[in-house]
C-alpha cells in the first residue's frame, strides 16, 4: 500500500507550518519596523498604516515583534517538543517492554518528576542555569519528557494485549519488527495531539520562565511575553494579546493539521 | 485487585519521600533566605542569628535533610517558619477549596471533551468537526492568564451573569472552572476524536457494521473501548498541568486556595509550608493516577493489574 | 434487529464498566463541588454603608509588634494607635501623646490623653504603652520589630498617663520609634500568627481570612468622632486587572497605587469612578553596585544619569504619576533641600564623560558597545518594561544592559550579596531624613545595613554621624541640607521620580484625605452616599 500524501489535513497542515517558517525566516526582514525600537510617543498607538498591527507599552511595532517572536517562540518550542518526544518515547517504550521492577521503578520516578510544580523546578534551574534561550531549551524539556513517556508506555501496554500484536507474536513477530510495524504507528495518533497542543504549552510557558528568571532575555521578543506584556491592556489594546494569541492558535492548527494528515498518510492499515 | 491497590498505595511512600526529597533540594538551591525575608534589613545581627538558631536553619543542611526526613516519617509536618502555625493545618486548611476548583474544572473538561469528540468523529472533515477542532485550537492557545479576564469581561463586567471572582456558592465557581478545564477539554476532545476515528477504521468495526449493527451501537460498543485507553491516560496525565494551573487560576480569581499558599511560601522561602504544599499536590497526583490506572482495568478487562 | 443488538450493546459489561466509570468520575467530580462550595456566602459581597478596599496582598500579620510589611502597616494604624503618628511634612504629630518634652537630649516624656480606650473598653495607660514596648524588646517574644528599636535603652511609666524613653546617646531621629501600635497590657506576644490585640483606633478587627479578606467594624469606644461607615472590609485581589474590574463593577470602592498606570485612563473614563492623584513620597532610584572599578568613577555615574531621559519616562509610561526626583526627600518633607546639582537628559554629554573615563567604543559603525552592565529587576510587568527602556536609552550611549529579571526572593537576596552592577529600587514612606544614615553610612553595609551598594565616603559618614545626634532641628536640617548636596553630586544613587499616589475611589466616597506617605487614617472620615451601584 502506498503512503497517501495528498489528503486535505496534509496539505492545509504543510501550507500553514511552511507558511509560519517562512515568516520566522523571512518576515523580519520584510518589515522595515525594528522590533527592539522603542517609540514613548507611540504608546499603544492604534492599528494603522505605519503599524498594521498597532504599538505595544512601549511604543514598539506590534507586527515587527510578532516575526521576530516567531524565530525563538517556533524553535524552541519545535525543539522542546522533539526532544521531549524523543526522550519520552524511548524511556517509556523501554519501560513498558521490559516491564517488572525496571517499569515500576521508572514509573515512579515519572510520578515524582510529574507531580512535581514546575514553578519550584523553574526557579531552582533559574537559579543553577540562569537566563538564555538554551537554559530555557534545557529546562522545558527537563520537565517535558515525562508526560510522553507515560503516554508512550499506557499505550504500548494496551497495545500489547491487541489481537493483532498478540497473532504478530505469536508468528515468532520479533520484538523490533513488532515495535517497528505495528506499535510505533498505532501509537502516533495520541502522540501527534499531544505533541501539537504542546507545542502552545511551551510557548506560554516561556512568559512565565523569563519572569522566574530563566527564559529569553529582554528585549527579546517571543510570543509567550507579548501575551504577557498584553494582559494588562486587555480593554484598552486588546491588539497586543490578539496578535500572539492568534499567532500561537495558527501554529497550533497548522502543527495539528500536519499531524493528523502525516497519521492518514503513513497509516498502513487502510 | 485488592493486593494490586495495596501495593500501589505503599508505594505512595518512596513516591512522597522522593518528591520531598526533590523539594528540599530545590527550594535550599534557590537564593533567598525566609529569616531575612521576615527581619529585613534592620534587623540585629544578633537577631538573625537567633531566630536561625530556633529554627535550625544553621545546621549544616545535610543535617537539616535528615531531622526533615525524620519528622516526615512519623507524620510531623512541622511549623510555618513565617506564622508559626502547623504546616498540616495550614495545607489542609486550603486544600478543599483547591479540590473544589480542580473537580469543577475536570467536570466541565470532561462534558465538554465528549461531546466535542463525539461530534467531531462522527463525520472527520464536517462542519461540525472543523468547528469542534477550531474550539480545541483556541482553547490550548489562549494562556489562563489572558483567558480568565477575558471570560470576566464578557460575563461578568458585560453581561453581569457571574460573580467577578473570589470563593462562594457555586455560582461563583463557574467562570474559574472554565478557565482552568478549557484547555484539558481540548486535549481529551481531540485525543478522543483521533482514537474514535481509528477505531472506525478497524476490521472489527467494518465487521460489526456488516453484521448490522447500527453506527450508534457499533461506535459505543466496540470504538469507545478502544478509545478509552488513550483518553484515560491523557486524563491522568493533564490532572497535572489542572493542578499547577490551579495555581495561576487561584491568583486570577482570588480564589482562596493550596496555590496561592504554596506561591507565598516559595516566596517567602517558608520552607516546610513549600514541602506540605507541594507533597499535598504530589500526593492528589499520585492518587489521581492510581485511579485511572484502576479505570482502565475497569474499561479494559484485557488490562491485567499487577 | 437494530433494537435488540443496541440492547445488547449497553448491556455489555465493558461498556456497562466504561459508563459506570465515567458517570463515577462525573459523580465525584459533582460532589466535591457541592459538597465544599455551597451554603458559603462571600461576607464582603454587601455594600451599603461598607467601604470595600482592593489590596494586592493579605496583611502578613497584624499585631503591630509583627507587622512590618505595607500593607499590615497601613491596616494597623486603623486598629492601633501610637505615641506619636507621621505627618505629612516627613515631622511626628502626637497621637497618643498630647505633649512631648526632651528634658536632656537621651530622655523623652510623652504625656498620654487621658480619654483613648481599647475596643474592649479598657482605658488605655502607660501601662500598656511599656507593656507594648517591653513585650517587642524582648528577645524572647522574637518580635520583627525589635531591630528598629535598638537605639532605645528603656521605656519607663512614671505615671499612668505619662511615659518616657530613654536613648542609648542622643537620638535625633527618636520620635520614629514611637510609631509603634500599643497593644493592652498583658497581651501575649505570639509571634505573627496569634490573633491581633484590641486596639485604640477608629476600628476594630472583626475578621481576618488569610488571602480573602480582613473586615474592620467601627470601634464604639475610639476617642474620635465615631465613623460614618459600619466598617471597612479590603478584599485581597492579588491581579491587577481584576482589581480594575472590581472597581469598574462597583464591587470595589477604593484602590491605591496597585493599578497599572496605562490603565488610569479608561477607568477615569467611567462614570462612577474617580481618579485622584496626589504627591507621594515613594522614591524610585538607580542604585551602583560600588564594587565595580567602572561604577566606582563618578564620571560613568554622572554619564548615566544623563543617559535616562526620566522626564520622557513619567511622561508616558508613567502616564505623569510621578515627579521627577532630585533626590530621596521629596519637596514635601521638613529637611527638604532645593540647591541640588540635577542632570538633565543629554546622551551627548554623557558619550564625552565616558570616553573621559577611557570606557571607549570599538572603532566601527554607530553606536558601539562601550561595555556591559548586568541589571537586576523583579519579573512583574512595569519593572520589565522600565529595563526594557532604560536598555535602550543606555545602548544610545554604548553602555549595554544585560537585564536579568527575577522573582522577588531571588532579586532581593542577590542586592543583599552584592550581586548587581546596577539595580532599580525603591523606598516607601520615608519620613525623618535619618534614613540616609542607613543607606549611605559606610557602617550599613550588608547584611545588617541597607548601604546595598557599598557606598563609602569619609564625607558623607561625617555629615551623617554629625546628624545623628544634632538635637536641634534647625541645624539638622542644615546638615541635612549638605548630605543631599553630596548625594546628589557624589550620586551613589541616580534619583528617578517621587511616585504620585493614585487613588481610583467610587464616586460614592466622600471625605478622603490624601497624606504623601500613603496612610489611611482618613479613613475614619469617609461617609458612603449610595450603594456604589454600577450601571455597565
Amino acid at each position: 500500500m502506498k503512503p497517501r500524501w495528498r489528503n486535505p489535513s496534509l496539505i492545509a497542515g504543510g501550507a500553514i507550518v511552511c507558511a509560519l517558517a517562512a515568516a520566522a525566516a523571512l518576515g523580519p526582514s520584510m518589515v522595515a519596523a525594528d522590533p527592539l525600537a522603542i517609540n514613548l510617543n507611540l504608546v499603544l498607538a492604534p492599528a494603522g498604516w505605519a503599524h498594521p498591527l498597532g504599538c505595544d507599552a512601549l511604543g514598539r511595532d506590534v507586527l515587527a515583534r510578532l516575526l521576530w517572536g516567531a524565530r525563538i517562540s517556533l524553535s524552541v518550542s519545535v525543539a522542546v517538543v522533539a526532544v521531549s518526544v524523543t526522550l519520552g518515547s524511548i524511556i517509556g517504550g523501554t519501560a513498558a517492554l521490559a516491564g517488572g521492577a525496571a517499569d515500576e521503578l521508572m514509573m515512579r520516578l515519572i510520578d515524582v518528576l510529574l507531580a512535581f510544580p514546575g514553578i519550584l523546578f523553574a526557579l531552582a534551574l533559574a537559579a543553577i542555569l540562569g537566563p538564555g534561550l538554551l537554559d530555557l531549551t534545557i529546562a522545558l524539556c527537563a520537565i517535558g519528557w515525562t508526560g510522553y513517556a507515560r503516554l508512550v508506555r499506557g499505550e504500548i501496554l494496551s497495545l500489547r494485549e491487541r489481537d493483532y500484536v498478540v497473532a504478530a507474536r505469536a508468528l515468532g513477530s520479533r520484538t523490533e519488527r513488532l515495535l517497528w510495524r505495528h506499535l510505533l504507528p498505532a501509537l502516533a495518533g495520541p502522540l501527534i495531539v499531544r505533541t501539537s497542543f504542546g507545542v502552545a504549552a511551551i510557548i506560554v510557558a516561556e512568559a512565565a520562565l523569563s519572569f522566574l528568571g530563566l527564559g529569553a532575555r529582554l528585549p527579546t521578543p517571543t510570543w509567550g511575553n507579548m501575551l504577557d506584556e498584553g494582559r494588562a491592556f486587555l480593554l484598552i489594546a486588546p491588539n497586543l494579546t490578539a496578535a500572539p494569541g492568534a499567532a500561537i492558535g495558527l501554529a497550533v492548527l497548522g502543527f495539528n493539521l500536519l499531524g493528523d494528515g502525516l497519521n492518514r498518510a503513513l497509516d498502513q492499515r487502510r | 485487585m485488592r493486593g494490586y491497590i495495596a501495593r500501589r498505595i505503599l508505594v505512595l511512600v518512596p513516591v512522597a519521600l522522593g518528591v520531598a526529597t526533590l523539594t528540599f533540594a530545590m527550594i535550599h538551591l534557590t537564593p533567598g533566605d525566609p529569616v531575612v525575608a521576615m527581619l529585613g534589613e534592620n534587623a540585629a545581627p544578633a537577631d538573625v542569628e537567633g531566630l536561625r538558631h530556633t529554627l535550625g536553619l544553621d545546621q549544616p543542611l545535610l543535617r537539616q535533610y535528615f531531622i526533615f526526613l525524620s519528622h516526615l516519617l512519623r507524620g510531623d509536618l512541622g511549623q510555618s517558619i513565617v506564622t508559626g502555625a502547623p504546616v498540616a493545618n495550614l495545607v489542609l486548611e486550603r486544600f478543599p477549596a483547591t479540590l473544589e476548583l480542580a473537580a469543577a474544572a475536570l467536570s466541565v473538561a470532561i462534558l465538554v471533551a465528549f461531546a466535542l469528540g463525539f461530534l467531531a468523529s462522527v463525520r472527520p472533515g464536517s462542519g461540525l468537526d472543523l468547528g469542534a477542532m477550531g474550539f480545541a485550537v483556541l482553547g490550548v492557545s489562549v494562556p489562563h492568564l489572558c483567558l480568565g479576564p477575558l471570560l470576566m469581561i464578557a460575563f461578568s463586567l458585560r453581561l453581569g451573569w457571574l460573580p467577578l471572582s473570589g470563593r462562594g456558592g457555586l455560582a461563583h465557581l463557574v467562570l474559574p472552572a472554565v478557565t482552568l478545564g478549557t484547555a484539558m477539554a481540548a486535549i481529551v476532545a481531540r485525543i478522543l476524536r483521533q482514537s474514535l476515528i481509528e477505531a472506525q477504521a478497524q476490521d472489527y468495526m467494518r465487521t460489526a457494521r456488516s453484521k448490522g449493527l447500527g453506527q450508534r451501537a457499533a461506535l459505543v460498543r466496540h470504538a469507545v473501548r478502544n478509545a478509552a485507553t488513550p483518553v484515560i491516560t491523557v486524563l491522568g496525565l493533564e490532572v497535572g498541568a489542572l493542578l499547577t494551573g490551579s495555581i495561576v487560576i487561584e491568583q486570577i480569581f482570588s480564589w482562596p486556595g493550596l496555590g496561592r499558599l504554596m506561591l507565598q511560601a516559595i516566596g517567602s522561602r517558608d520552607y516546610p509550608l513549600v514541602e506540605g504544599c507541594v507533597l499535598a499536590f504530589s500526593l492528589s497526583y499520585v492518587l489521581v493516577n492510581l485511579l485511572t490506572d484502576l479505570l482502565y482495568a475497569v474499561v479494559d478487562p484485557r488490562v491485567r493489574l499487577g | 434487529m437494530k433494537p435488540r443488538s443496541r440492547a445488547r450493546g449497553w448491556r455489555s459489561p465493558i461498556c456497562r464498566g466504561w459508563r459506570l466509570a465515567f458517570t463515577a468520575l462525573l459523580l465525584l467530580a459533582a460532589g466535591c463541588v457541592i459538597l465544599t462550595g455551597c451554603g458559603r456566602a462571600r461576607e464582603s459581597d454587601r455594600s451599603g454603608d461598607w467601604l470595600r478596599v482592593e489590596i494586592e496582598t493579605s496583611p502578613s500579620t497584624l499585631d503591630p509588634r509583627y507587622a512590618t510589611d505595607v500593607i499590615s502597616s497601613r491596616i494597623g494604624e486603623l486598629i492601633y494607635d501610637s505615641l506619636v503618628k507621621a505627618d505629612s511634612r516627613g515631622g511626628f504629630a502626637g497621637d497618643l501623646a498630647q505633649s512631648i518634652e526632651r528634658p536632656t537630649p537621651t530622655l523623652w516624656v510623652f504625656h498620654l490623653a487621658r480619654r483613648c480606650r481599647f475596643s474592649n473598653g479598657k482605658l488605655l495607660t502607660a501601662r500598656d504603652v511599656k507593656y507594648t514596648y517591653d513585650s517587642a524588646m524582648n528577645p524572647a517574644s522574637a518580635s520583627l520589630k525589635r531591630g528598629s528599636l535598638a537605639a532605645l535603652a528603656r521605656v519607663d511609666a512614671p505615671d499612668a498617663f505619662t511615659v518616657s524613653f530613654t536613648t542609648n546617646g542622643p537620638f535625633a531621629a527618636a520620635l520614629e520609634l514611637a510609631t509603634l501600635g500599643v497593644v493592652p497590657a498583658g497581651t501575649p506576644a505570639n509571634g505573627p500568627r496569634g490573633l491581633p490585640p484590641p486596639g485604640s483606633g477608629p476600628f476594630k478587627l472583626a475578621r481576618f481570612e488569610r488571602d480573602e479578606e480582613v473586615v474592620l467594624e467601627r470601634n464604639s469606644w475610639w476617642a474620635g468622632q465615631a465613623s460614618a461607615m459600619r466598617g471597612i472590609v479590603f478584599k485581597v485581589m492579588p491581579d491587577a486587572i481584576v482589581r480594575a474590574l472590581e472597581l469598574m463593577k462597583g464591587l470595589g470602592d477604593f484602590a491605591e497605587n496597585n493599578v497599572p498606570a496605562q490603565m488610569l485612563g479608561d477607568l477615569q473614563g467611567r462614570r462612577a469612578l474617580r481618579v485622584v492623584r496626589y504627591a507621594g513620597v515613594g522614591y524610585q532610584y538607580l542604585i551602583f553596585n560600588f564594587r565595580d572599578p567602572r561604577l566606582r568613577d563618578i564620571r560613568v555615574r554622572r554619564a548615566i544619569a544623563m543617559a535616562i531621559d526620566r522626564q520622557a519616562i513619567v511622561n508616558s509610561l508613567l502616564a505623569r504619576t510621578a515627579r521627577v526626583a532630585s533626590g530621596m526627600l521629596a519637596p514635601e518633607n521638613w529637611a527638604y533641600e532645593p540647591e541640588v546639582a540635577t542632570y538633565s537628559y543629554d546622551p551627548a554629554a554623557a558619550a564625552r564623560l565616558l570616553d573621559e573615563a577611557g570606557l571607549r567604543a570599538p572603532a566601527g559603525e554607530g553606536p558601539g558597545t562601550r561595555f556591559t552592565l548586568v541589571y537586576k529587576t523583579t519579573g512583574d510587568e512595569e519593572r520589565r518594561s522600565l529595563a526594557q527602556v532604560f536598555q535602550a536609552m543606555l545602548a544610545k550611549v554604548g553602555i549595554r544592559l544585560d537585564v536579568r529579571t527575577n522573582e522577588w526572593a531571588t532579586f532581593y537576596s542577590d542586592i543583599q550579596h552584592g550581586d548587581f552592577d546596577v539595580a532599580s529600587l525603591a523606598w516607601v514612606g520615608i519620613n525623618d531624613p535619618h534614613h540616609y544614615y542607613t543607606v549611605f553610612d559606610s557602617k550599613m553595609l550588608p547584611p545588617h545595613g541597607s548601604n546595598r551598594g557599598y557606598y563609602s565616603n569619609a564625607k558623607m559618614d561625617e555629615l551623617l554621624e554629625r546628624a545623628e545626634v544634632e538635637m536641634d532641628r534647625d541645624a539638622r536640617r542644615r546638615i541635612y541640607g549638605a548630605v543631599q548636596k553630596l548625594a546628589a553630586a557624589d550620586l551613589p544613587y541616580v534619583s528617578l521620580w517621587w511616585q504620585d499616589n493614585v487613588t481610583i475611589m467610587n464616586r460614592r466616597v466622600r471625605g478622603f484625605a490624601p497624606y504623601p506617605n500613603g496612610s489611611w487614617r482618613s479613613f475614619a472620615m469617609i461617609s458612603l452616599d449610595g450603594t456604589g451601584e454600577v450601571d455597565r
